[in-house]
């Protein structure tokens, strides 16, 4: 036969698929405009996204109760994870010792480097065999090299038999999760569909019987197919052996019914032994369905029949690059359970088809450069709103959030960045510039803001209604939460007054002494980092925080050369102006600390405390710089968000004056995990210990307390719609308890939720943690 | 291993096999296992397909006269289109594990493997003395069974409970491909 084949029209079939919106051949603005229109898929996931969260958290506990620590998640995801990066390191080695077992046991081996030759492989042997029919069970590598166009493009039917790609496919649509793909349908489409492909009337509403149909319709195709094609789940090199984990039944035949069964996998997929894929199987059920092992787990070695065929396709596709690169070889731990989709709180906003290109979910986000180019995966990854749940399910610790930003640093390399977003971090990183910038805005503001904290829609008038640029993007973001308004006297100049103050009065020894205990805490000194958001927008935020600090017997000292961390600029992709704002608040910070002799350097803004102490060091292993990494390494020990310092204080013995409720109403509260203190910080338990037992207030939790409010940075101005969302979700799930004070301990998340309140006239006061204390002082 | 043991683990075994939509029975005796099969509803219609030459497998042969004794017909199994939707299957595990109520079935024959994948019931047997607690001593089968050589087995499959899907709304519904019932017999 020929090896250069002419390129045919593709067929009608993959024009209509095409044409959809949810194909990725669409524009991403296109699939995103879709996906937010989309009532059924939203809603389909809104549901999905609390009970697999519950599920999965039952199921993991569960086998640490029964089993011990060494079955918790922690323990189990840390071993996978060395399991894999071996792997990855002895990736040479692991391909020979493979391919020699599974040549022993009768298999052929084929190594792809791209998706055309892997796709061409398979062509060229169903040609061989005089093969038309080929069967499939779920693989998403054939989904990546987009196989099936490529078959039918040449005459070749290729039938997916999982129900849901089969759904999928009838419907010219790509799957939306890696697990469940058909999680954007309703029973009433997918019986439309199925009655369109079987020409009879098949139940809307009645799933069992839409189950039953598949086991009929695909009965014929597993009996007359030359071909099944599946995935794997590992390649287990010490025997040769690829597993398959399904569900459905479809798998095993088709791996056992048609005389030539061909694996398509990723080099990824490779594991060492038996023992580590045990540990793999156990994760992969749990995190991708909450099951503890799914119903077939199915073990191939070689053909077991004589006159079968086995082949296996190892696809490379990119994954080299990828294991070239320090960073992104990481990712080539994924065992691809789509965990971090199931968690990610736009993910269940906009589904796979916007959240992704082919894979879709966090991991998407960070692969899609590496499979399908940077210009695909640019999109998608602007959805991210850098909450980090992701990595903390993450059944391999793949550091997802990292990765996306760098994908994102990339694309901003390539494409630019936003004009505006260059302009304000251009400013931000020049410090007196944006002091002073900062200052005129809080004059000339007043028409907007009426002498109000916010900015808000209505005042624009009939400025607003008109299609002006910068004005008009403003206005429908303030229509869903008010902006803040900058303060006229920043935390800065307040600061100044306080602390000189207290220096008069000598308070540092004198405050309170009778509630400080005789030990070293008592005498604490921290170096203050307000954040640019508490110092320009927020500055009450930050007087409570001192007075709440001073009250414990803390000296304060506050460093008037501070200015911003440079975590909007790092988040958004600009690592130039943010390396550029991270290398001045290191000089600022080292040399507060060697004037004030301070013990630590202390945040009420957990985000500021995230990008120091975690992100600067990453920055300048990224950019090689030494210098400025040991630096930022030393100075990282050094920081402490305001919460937990508070909380360790009161463990420690400080007592706090508290008001005593005279007459007045239980004030009821609810707390808001901020994205950065759950995910990143760690932090759960301490603020709500000290609202319960140190305020003595009560707490009542809403549902869904550590998922994000939607602020995301600047994520929020570029998606305001999924933003606008999830903090409609917040808002919603806050006043559900019936509190009065939602509480939080960022900034952002404050101002975020702040502005949804002014808008929707709901009765909440939206405080930091620091002005609830501050408040209940006597 | 001690009765107390056994027992533990075939308690175990049979919650998560049963979470899983299986069903697990416990049988002193192959007459006792036979009894157990020929009262199962799924044998109402009186017949059985089993793999070939099944009569000849240790221990579990013995077990087709006594079901002839109770009536039932013991169909061979044959090519895919015979075995497909054959109300009742009958095949045997080399083991089983209680921390995920699975059992092991290592077959390379095809018409010994589609008797746990085409019919509509599928029972399995299993010797108590192979019942072990956790997945790692699947991995340890597995690495013997793949071994390489005359014995090694090419087709391998950890089965847990009957066939399944939550692909449309999330709604979980049995039997999909696969048995739409599995039931385990564990033998001592």
């Amino acid at each position: 036969m020929s090896t250069e084949l002419t390129p045919l029209t593709p067929p009608r079939e993959a024009q209509v698929e095409n044409a959809n919106p949810t194909n990725e051949e669409q524009p991403f603005d296109v699939r995103l405009e879709h996906a937010l229109s989309d009532q059924h898929m939203h809603a389909a996931l809104e549901r999905f996204a609390p009970s697999w969260r519950d599920s999965r958290a039952g199921v993991f506990s569960y086998e640490e109760q029964e089993y011990g620590p060494d079955y918790s998640f922690q323990h189990m995801r840390s071993t996978l994870r060395q399991a894999k990066d071996y792997a990855t390191e002895h990736q040479p080695e692991l391909v020979a010792r493979f391919k020699e077992m599974a040549r022993a046991a009768g298999a052929i081996v084929f190594e792809a480097r791209t998706a055309e030759e892997a796709n061409r492989y398979i062509y060229d042997l169903c040609q061989r065999k005089g093969i038309d029919l080929v069967v499939k069970s779920k693989t998403m590598v054939s989904e990546e090299t987009e196989l099936n166009h490529y078959l039918e493009a040449r005459q070749i039917r290729a039938v997916e038999t999982d129900l849901g790609e089969w759904v999928a496919q009838l419907a010219h649509e790509r799957p939306s999760h890696m697990v469940m793909p058909i999680i954007h349908k309703t029973r009433q489409q997918v019986g439309a569909l199925l009655s369109e492909a079987t020409g009879r009337e098949i139940s809307r509403e009645d799933v069992a019987e839409q189950v039953a149909v598949i086991r009929v319709e695909h009965r014929k195709s597993f009996l007359n197919a030359g071909m099944g094609i599946s995935g794997a789940n590992a390649l287990i090199a010490e025997s040769g052996t690829v597993m398959m984990m399904t569900n459905e039944g479809n798998g095993r035949l088709v791996t056992s019914l048609p005389p030539v069964h061909v694996v398509m996998a990723g080099y990824d997929k490779l594991i060492g032994t038996f023992a580590e894929t045990m540990t793999q199987l156990r994760l992969l059920a749990r995190s991708a369905t909450a099951q503890h092992i799914t119903s077939y787990t199915t073990f191939i070695t070689g053909p077991a029949i004589p006159g079968h065929e086995m082949h296996i396709v190892l696809v490379d596709n990119g994954r080299s690059e990828m294991r070239a690169d320090p960073r992104f070889k990481d990712a080539l731990r994924c065992i691809r359970c789509a965990a971090c989709a199931n968690i990610c709180p736009p993910y269940a906003q906009v589904g796979g088809h916007a959240f992704g290109y082919i894979y879709s979910g966090a991991i998407g986000l960070v692969v899609t450069p590496f499979h399908h180019g940077i210009e695909a995966g640019a999109g998608p990854q602007s959805l991210c709103v850098s909450c980090n749940a992701c990595e903390t399910v993450c059944p391999v610790e793949i550091p997802l959030p990292g990765l996306i930003l760098d994908v994102r640093s990339r694309v901003v390399e390539a494409k630019g960045l936003h004009w505006i977003k260059k302009l304000v971090f251009g400013a931000m990183a020049r410090p007196r510039l944006f002091n002073v910038a900062t200052r005129l805005i809080s004059i000339a503001q007043f028409p907007v803001t009426r002498g109000s904290n916010f900015i808000r829609a209505r005042n624009f008038g009939i400025l607003g209604k008109l299609p002006l640029p910068y004005i008009r993007p403003m206005v429908k973001l303030a229509s869903w939460h008010s902006l803040p308004a900058f303060a006229s006297r920043p935390l800065r100049d307040r600061v100044k007054r306080q602390l000189e103050r207290y220096e008069r009065r000598d308070a540092i020894d004198r405050v309170l002494p009778d509630r400080v205990p005789a030990n070293a805490t008592s005498r604490l000194t921290v170096c203050y980092f307000a954040g640019c958001m508490t110092d320009r927008l927020y500055p009450e935020m930050g007087q409570a925080v001192i007075h709440v600090l001073q009250t414990c017997g803390v000296r304060v000292t506050f460093p008037l050369g501070q200015n911003c961390c440079g975590l909007p600029a790092l988040n958004s992709g600009d690592r130039r102006d943010g390396a550029a704002m991270a290398r001045q608040t290191i000089i600022m910070l080292e040399q507060a600390l060697k004037e004030s002799e301070a013990d630590y350097i202390l945040s009420a803004s957990t985000s500021c405390v995230a990008t120091i102490a975690q992100d600067y060091t990453r920055l300048f292993e990224d950019l090689d710089e030494q210098g400025w990494l040991r630096r930022a390494r030393e100075l990282a020990g050094k920081v402490v968000d305001f919460t937990s310092f508070l909380e360790r204080m009161l463990a420690e013995g400080v007592q706090l004056p508290v008001r005593q409720e005279n007459g007045e109403a239980t004030i009821v509260t609810t707390y808001h995990d901020s994205c950065q203190s759950c995910n990143c910080l760690g932090l759960r338990k301490e603020a709500r210990s000290i609202i319960r037992d140190a305020l003595g207030l009560e707490l009542r939790e809403m549902p869904q307390a550590d998922v994000c409010c939607g602020f995301g940075g600047s994520t929020s101005i570029e998606h305001g719609d999924v933003a606008e969302r999830l903090l409609h979700n917040k808002l919603r799930n806050a006043e559900s308890t019936g509190a009065t004070i939602l509480v939080a301990d960022n900034p952002g998340c404050l101002m975020h939720m702040r502005g949804g309140v002014d808008v929707n006239g709901k009765k909440l006061r939206v405080l930091h943690l620091a002005q609830l204390v501050a408040e209940r002082l006597e | 291993m001690t009765m107390q043991t056994t027992t533990n683990l075939f308690q175990r075994f049979q919650q998560r096999l049963e979470a899983a939509g299986g069903e697990a029975h416990y049988a002193e005796s192959l007459v006792e296992a036979a009894d157990i099969l020929a009262a199962h509803p799924a044998l109402v219609q009186r017949e059985i397909v089993v793999p070939p030459a099944f009569e000849a497998r240790q221990p579990w042969g013995a077990i087709l006269p006594m079901l002839a004794e109770r009536g039932i017909a013991i169909s061979e199994a044959g090519d895919p289109a015979s075995v497909a939707d054959f109300p009742a299957g009958l095949s045997s595990a080399e083991l089983a594990i209680a921390e995920t109520g699975s059992i092991l079935l290592a077959e390379n024959a095809l018409p010994a493997r589609i008797v746990s994948m085409l019919t509509l019931t599928h029972f399995a047997l299993a010797q108590a003395g192979t019942l072990y607690p956790m997945l790692e001593e699947a991995g340890s089968a597995l690495q013997r069974l793949t071994a390489p050589g005359p014995d090694q087995r090419h087709y391998i499959s950890l089965v847990t409970g009957p066939s399944r899907t939550a692909d449309i709304e999330r709604t979980l519904t049995i039997g999909v491909q696969g048995p739409r019932a599995l039931c385990v017999i564990i033998v001592e």
